[in-house]
């Protein structure tokens, strides 16, 4: 083992007689292939993953997926089952559809600046799931089930690889300030993996400290601190060495060490007036529309530079969203003005930092929107629709300016190379060098996964 | 240990022989030479390995016994040690070996038979008789059938452990809770050969015990106080259970009939309040309220399919270790359970769901987590016939009263108007006009005044529209009986007061057809509020709302307008207000499945008035017909008669008027006696449904029902019936009580094998078993396979008693042992399988926030009662409730972390730092690791702080000056003085910053939070 895999594996494991190590012995026959790992199965094309989340359903039809048929037959009715139990007449996309960059990417007149990136984007356009409900939604889309309790893919992958900067949490979720995604922290458990592959999520919607119980209370003076860790120390030091045999004892007083320079390294990567301003504007994260959104981008970017292996953006939760039941044009126009330039300017920012090529960026969402219009006149919105919708990714060892899969001619369902979310999770995990049906932790008699028992690697996405 | 039976790659599921050498080192080798054990480097459980070999080599060659080491160790009877191989075993190794050695390939191949260990009956060999270093390690049977598997390894028990870390040790695994320094010096001091076995009854003897031991369970049992998926909405009426468990542990409750009363505690001989609480294990998984209530069957069958694949797998874990929920699907993959015998086993259960309060008349379209009365069916019985009773007297008086009432009324000013299919005045009490659709009233409403409105002087009612929070949110409304006849075309009518300008759109009359989706289609006047206000039809998703285009509404404080809505037969909609169009009529899209037009059904149908402050309503009618614009005109020139009771009763004359006031006193006292009559104590107990037949469904396929299957048992397990004895007509009680009687059985071996080994797991950290929820293929071998028989044999005998039980491990010298570390031991044995020492374990979760709360003094020993909360659940910029976390200090958030309200979305970061699982999540085995956020918690959580603080205060108490302060910490928290070294570091960082930082220093030392 060398030094950095045995810090690593410390770090993460140091349990009290039941870290890694001791529960690889103690698995029993037959569960022994997922291992202790800190390094990937084989080469990996990205070190890194930001994840950008739609709450809400971002309708594929008004965005990435084209449907000529669908604005020909605007209006005439269609039947079809959906969650409100209704169906109603084909609507057209209200927003002009055009080919963007040298690749030709369709995309509508919503996402203009995400359109300047079309030649960085990998778009799937025949993504199915399993829920027409929100919250199993948002949890498939993170943990590859719609019942909760199971890890979410950052935890997964925070399990097989560990940290690369033990001064940060390796896997930390930047909440939509205004609102969680419905699930709240269940969407970024650990599940039965090890505490130390949980999510930190950030608190983005105050200007306290980013992380729970990070700062010092203020009633204690940093001299009264500083004098009381060298008692602890000495305390916790004396006690390890009485105790031989029990490396947790010795991760014991390294994490408070760890824990100390956080406080210290911490709050400075959440300043995000740190970066110029041209950056700022960039990203446009002092614009009223796009600030919150904005902010968690750019942020996201810092924390991926100082080796946080996992990191989850959302925009929205139950209290704003894409959930356009009603008053589609409005409320995409909304969503879209505030997705828009923060994501095209984190494609931007870490193609121009060299980063783009080893970080994977992936644009999910809960499902699509139906095709069919919800209510009528001009307060009409669309339902929820997972039998199909657009997924895109970007980065590292993906090919660019690909628009994957097709739907049918109204983007009912997928016509061609239809992709699950098992599938889109054994494709992340490859690009990061995991294998996705290796990558297991036996739990309550089952070997699980990420996938399940499904999921195929989509080879025809990686460059 | 009966033999084992492998798998051959290529004959598929078809055992082969006894004869197979694999099977022999399945059976006699794997145990210290298996993937998880690996003694002497040696893993024998595939061909790769065995080749590559261990310490010694290669150990065998194949097609050459000659060059094998394993045999030369077996011949020589040096291997297994201490109970060598019979010569047929020998012989079967050696032809295997010269036949090629063929291992099954891979792991998957390999599953445990019918002959796999556990599903054995009970082993009653006698323990050995190995030659102690001491002769009490030959008292206890426990003592020695270690000493005899460490003896075989070349290893020896380490020495007792020193009288002060043995009575910490054992405070905690009997109370999860230190010892006071006065119970540990009083111990260090007692040397009389039975202090110890003292202090052991006094402990199984404490109140904490049963918290203790409950928190075990309840980890077992994903004890959850809260629904999960989108909503998570609380469970108010959980804890009870959790009682329940704590007090079956504290009066040693015989663990069958613990376990029996969890699976059919009401349906049992005698049933009992507490038997009745029990079932509530069943009703604790997550329920997806809202995909219950979803328009496509498939998917509601499916989530229910899934609420019940959860409890099955639930039920057998917990009490088999079987995990039976795996063959949901298929056959095991690994143990040799049926998925036919899935089906079996879920048919017992087939007719449980959680408690939920539905409110079919109040047309909610969603059921809330609720609690089941508490009631014997005697009990239940009595107090329904006099609540009908009661309320059939009311609703007499009720009725003459009206008449008495109409009779007082002014002649109608309708002459010219349009006559209603129904009308509600509001002046006496929401009875109805024409037709008999008189309104029940519900949560905070009131009528009488001539007006419906919230009851004043109470909270606001939430606007009312999006029925989110359940019945007990605080609002109210008039709910009427359904329609008795067919309602088309139809016109809502309703006379607004207006008290001041809703900021959010509020719904003021509708009419609800309750078998639509999501148990409702509705039509109603509806205000919405926003930038463009405007009165609009309400509709479900809003398919048949529209703005009509009229001028805003600007409503005026004070005012009164009449607003209606005309339904036309071809679904046509128009909107007036006080008698005139507005903006223009539409029809809906006509896409729309459920057609233009709804049509109300008799005995499908009401009409209900949400309640709110802003709108009252004076006067409502519904029309059984769309009126033209000018039948609404003469309505609203018409007017209404804006009476009140009270204006009633002094129109009332003579007799007339005695009589009504005779009567409204009559009624305000059925009123008080139906109030008075005591509410029930109600527990998220099972619910039984009806039963509906359970057939396999192929695949697991929600929509590929097979053939229909009745309860049963399984058939690996020996030594049981597979058939319950019950036939297609038994009832619901009759199949669950003979499904929990047979895994509950005392013939069944695994029942008392899974508990055995969970109680040793929490004593010493890890079980016989590694997965104590899985005894199947998955699980392996156990370590001390005799000795887990002998203490389950034991537990029978003993008639369940888990005290006995505890006592006899307590008791052992095994269990005495230091926990000192011995280098050459671990060498040989690195995870203290054979338990060479007491392991060095870090307290759970919540021993270290209850330790803190204990050793500070600001300890609330509160037993049992409602769980605490400390968070507030609101909405928080959405539609949504959500919990919010506070960080207070108050005296009922300084109970044992246990009554902590079990939220899923609700977690302590303090308490998730320190590995405490989601309570959703069935957890055998807590997890205990060491992260950098851990310390952080640690170090900053504001629990931590108030608990310093506490501390050092109770310090200043209980000692007069700082060395003496200083002392008493270190005897309160490690239970011991401190060392001349100690006590001047602790002197200076005191003497400079205050006890507070000593006292942070403490909660934050590896010596408080280890047990050793």
């Amino acid at each position: 083992m060398s030094a950095s895999t045995s810090r690593r594996r410390l770090l993460l494991d140091a349990g009290g007689g039941f870290g890694w190590a001791a529960l690889a012995s103690l698995l029993p026959r037959g569960a022994v292939r997922a291992g202790p790992r800190a390094a990937p199965h084989f080469t990996p094309r990205a070190k890194r993953v930001i994840q950008v989340f739609a709450v809400g359903g971002m309708s594929h039809v008004d965005t990435f997926d084209f449907k000529p048929e669908l604005q020909r037959r605007d209006g005439t009715p269609y039947t079809m089952p959906t969650f409100f139990g209704q169906g109603g007449s084909l609507r057209a996309c209200p927003w002009e559809f055009r080919r963007h960059g040298r690749s030709g990417l369709w995309m509508s007149g919503l996402l203009p600046q995400l359109a300047k990136q079309a030649d960085r984007l990998t778009v799937v356009r025949s993504m199915v799931s399993k829920s027409a409900n929100h919250m199993p939604a948002v949890a498939q889309m993170n943990t590859g089930f719609i019942l909760t309790g199971f890890p979410a893919m950052g935890a997964w992958v925070t399990y097989a690889l560990g940290a690369e900067n033990e001064n940060l949490p390796a896997f930390v979720v930047l909440p939509d300030p205004d609102s969680h995604p419905w699930g709240g922290s269940a969407q970024w458990t650990n599940g039965f993996l090890p505490a130390a592959a949980q999510g930190t999520a950030f608190r983005t919607h105050s200007d306290g400290a980013p992380v729970p119980d990070l700062a010092t209370p203020r009633e204690i003076s940093p001299e009264a601190r500083e004098d009381a860790s060298a008692w602890l120390r000495r305390m916790n030091r004396n006690y390890a060495q009485e105790h031989p045999g029990d490396s947790t004892l010795e991760a014991r007083v390294r994490n408070y060490e760890i824990a100390a320079r956080m406080q210290l390294s911490v709050p400075g990567i959440a300043d995000l007036n740190q970066e110029s301003e041209a950056t700022r504007k960039l990203y446009g994260t002092d614009d009223e529309d796009t600030s919150s959104l904005a902010r968690n981008c750019l942020l996201a970017r810092r924390l991926v530079e100082r080796g946080v292996r996992f990191v989850q953006v959302y925009q929205g939760g139950s209290g704003k969203s894409w959930d356009a039941h009603s008053n589609l044009v409005k409320n995409h126009e909304d969503m879209a003005k505030e997705y828009d330039r923060p994501v095209a300017a984190l494609l931007q920012d870490l193609y121009e930092r060299g980063m783009l090529e080893d970080t994977l960026v992936l644009g999910v969402t809960e499902f699509g929107r139906t095709p069919v219009s919800q209510g009528t006149g001009e307060t009409a919105g669309r339902d929820h629709h997972p039998a199909c919708f657009t997924c895109w990714m970007a980065g590292g060892g993906l090919k660019a300016g690909l628009a994957y899969g097709s739907s049918d001619g109204v983007g009912y369902k997928p016509a061609e190379n239809e992709v699950t979310i098992y599938d889109l999770h054994a494709t992340a995990l490859h690009l990061m060098g995991l294998d996705h049906e290796r990558l297991s932790f036996y739990h309550n008699g089952i070997n699980r996964r990420l996938t399940d028992v499904h999921g195929r690697v989509v080879e025809a996405l990686l460059a | 240990m009966a033999a084992l039976l492998w798998c051959s790659p290529l004959s598929g599921a078809v055992p082969v022989g006894s004869s197979h050498g694999t099977e022999v080192l399945q059976r006699r080798c794997l145990q210290c030479h298996g993937p998880a054990t690996r003694m002497g480097e040696l893993d024998l459980s595939t061909r790769e390995s065995a080749l590559r070999g261990g310490t010694r080599g290669a150990a065998l060659v194949p097609s050459d016994p000659a060059r094998s080491v394993i045999l030369a160790r077996v011949a020589a009877d040096e291997m297994p040690p201490g109970n060598p191989l019979s010569e047929t075993d020998k012989d079967a190794l050696r032809a295997w070996i010269a036949a090629g050695a063929a291992w099954p390939d891979s792991i998957e191949e390999r599953r445990a038979g019918r002959d796999w260990w556990s599903f054995q009956p009970l082993d009653a060999a006698a323990p050995p008789h190995p030659e102690p270093a001491t002769p009490v390690w030959l008292a206890s049977p426990i003592d020695r059938w270690v000493l005899a598997g460490l003896q075989a390894f070349g290893l020896q028990p380490s020495p007792e452990a020193a009288r002060r870390d043995l009575i910490r040790r054992v405070t905690y695994s009997l109370t999860g809770l230190p010892p006071t320094p006065e119970e540990t010096e009083e111990f260090v001091r007692d040397r009389s050969p039975n202090a110890y076995g003292q202090v052991v009854d006094r402990l199984l003897s404490s109140p904490h015990y049963g918290e203790r031991w409950a928190r075990h369970w309840l980890d077992l049992v994903r004890f959850a106080e809260s629904e999960g998926f989108e909503r998570d909405l609380p469970r108010d009426h959980a804890w009870p259970y959790r009682d329940y468990v704590i007090r079956s542990f504290n009066e040693d409750k015989p663990y069958l009939q613990f376990a029996r009363e969890q699976m059919a505690g009401d349906v049992m001989e005698r049933p009992t309040r507490d038997s009745v609480v029990a079932t509530t294990m069943l009703t604790l998984g997550p329920v997806d309220a809202v995909g219950l209530t979803s328009a496509i069957p498939s998917e509601r069958a499916l989530i229910r399919e899934d609420m019940l694949e959860e409890m099955v797998g639930t039920v057998t874990q917990t009490f088999l270790g079987l995990t039976v929920n795996c063959a949901r699907c298929h056959d095991h993959k690994f143990d040799p359970i049926s998925q036919e015998e899935y089906y079996r086993v879920k048919a017992a259960f087939q007719a449980v769901w959680p408690p939920t309060r539905p409110v079919p008349a109040a047309g909610l379209d969603v059921l809330f987590p609720y609690g089941k009365p508490l009631l014997t069916p005697q009990e239940s019985q009595s107090r329904l016939t006099r609540v009908h009773r009661l309320e059939h007297e009311i609703e007499r008086v009720s009725a003459a009263l009206g008449s008495l009432y109409r009779k007082a009324r002014p002649p109608d000013p309708y002459a010219e108007s349009p006559q209603p299919f129904a009308r509600w005045t509001f002046d006496t009490d929401g009875r109805s006009d024409f037709a008999p659709l008189h309104l029940r009233l519900v949560g905070n409403v009131e009528v009488g005044t001539g007006r419906l409105r919230p009851r004043t002087g109470e909270a606001d009612a939430e606007p009312a529209g999006r029925d989110e929070d359940g019945p007990d949110s605080g609002s109210g409304f008039g709910v009427s009986r359904m329609l008795d006849q067919e309602i088309g075309a139809k016109t809502l009518e309703a006379w607004i007061d207006v008290e001041s300008v809703p900021e959010k759109s509020v719904t003021v009359m509708e009419i609800r057809g309750l078998s639509g989706f999501r148990g409702a289609s509705v039509d109603g006047i509806r205000y919405e509020a926003g930038e463009n206000p405007r009165w609009e039809n309400a509709s479900v998703g809003q398919f048949r709302s529209k703005d009509t285009g009229g001028a805003p509404e600007q409503l005026q404080p004070g005012g009164r307008i009449q607003v209606a809505i005309a339904y036309d037969e071809d679904g046509t909609i128009t909107l007036f207000r006080n008698g005139a169009r507005q903006g223009d009529s539409y029809t809906p899209d006509p896409g729309i499945p459920a057609g233009r037009l709804q049509i109300y059904r008799p005995g499908d149908a009401l009409v209900r008035f949400p309640a709110n402050k802003h709108l009252h309503v004076a006067e409502a009618r519904l029309y059984d017909r769309a009126l033209s614009e000018a039948d609404v005109g003469a309505s609203y020139r018409a007017g209404i008669l804006d009476l009140k009771r009270t204006d009633l009763q002094h129109r009332l004359v003579g007799e007339d008027r005695s009589r009504a006031a005779d009567l409204e006193l009559e009624r305000a006292a059925l009123r008080s006696h139906l109030d008075e009559l005591p509410s029930p104590d109600l527990a998220h107990s099972a619910s039984i449904r009806a039963l509906e037949p359970t057939h396999v469904l192929i695949r697991g396929a929600v929509d590929n029902p097979g053939k229909q299957v009745l309860p049963g048992g399984l058939s690996c397990i020996r030594g049981l019936q597979e058939d319950l004895g019950t036939q297609a007509g038994s009832s619901e009680g009759a199949r669950r009580r003979a499904m929990s009687e047979w895994i509950a059985s005392p013939d069944n071996p695994l029942f008392a094998r899974v508990v055995v080994n969970r109680i040793w797991q929490a004593h010493f950290g890890r079980g016989f078993i590694d997965n104590p929820s899985d005894f199947g293929y998955n699980g392996g071998m156990p370590s001390h396979p005799e000795l887990l028989d002998r203490l389950a044999s034991d537990l029978a005998r003993q008639g369940w008693s888990l005290k006995a039980l505890h006592k006899r491990i307590l008791q052992s010298r095994t269990y005495r042992q230091a926990s000192r570390f011995d280098a050459d031991a671990a060498a040989k044995d690195a995870d203290n399988r054979l338990l060479w020492r007491f392991p060095h374990q870090r307290l759970d979760a919540e021993s270290v926030r209850d330790s803190m709360l204990a050793v500070s003094g600001d300890f609330n020993r509160t037993l049992y009662g409602a769980s605490f909360r400390p968070f507030e659940f609101g909405e928080q910029r959405g539609s949504l409730k959500r919990y919010m976390l506070t960080d207070g200090d108050t005296p009922d958030l300084r109970r044992r972390t246990l009554y902590r309200m079990n939220v899923i979305t609700a977690g302590d970061p303090l308490l998730e730092a320190l590995d405490c699982p989601l309570p959703s999540v069935k957890t055998p085995r807590r997890r205990s690791t060491t992260t950098p956020l851990q310390s952080l918690s640690l170090m900053n959580n504001a629990f931590v702080q108030h608990r310093a603080t506490g501390f050092a205060a109770r310090l200043r108490r209980e000692a007069p000056d700082l060395e003496g302060q200083i002392a008493r910490a270190f005897e309160l928290a490690f239970g011991r003085r401190p060392d001349r070294a100690e006590m001047e570091a602790s002197r200076v960082l005191a003497g400079r910053h205050g006890l507070d930082s000593l006292c942070w220093g403490i909660l934050n030392a590896s010596e408080f939070l280890y047990v050793r």
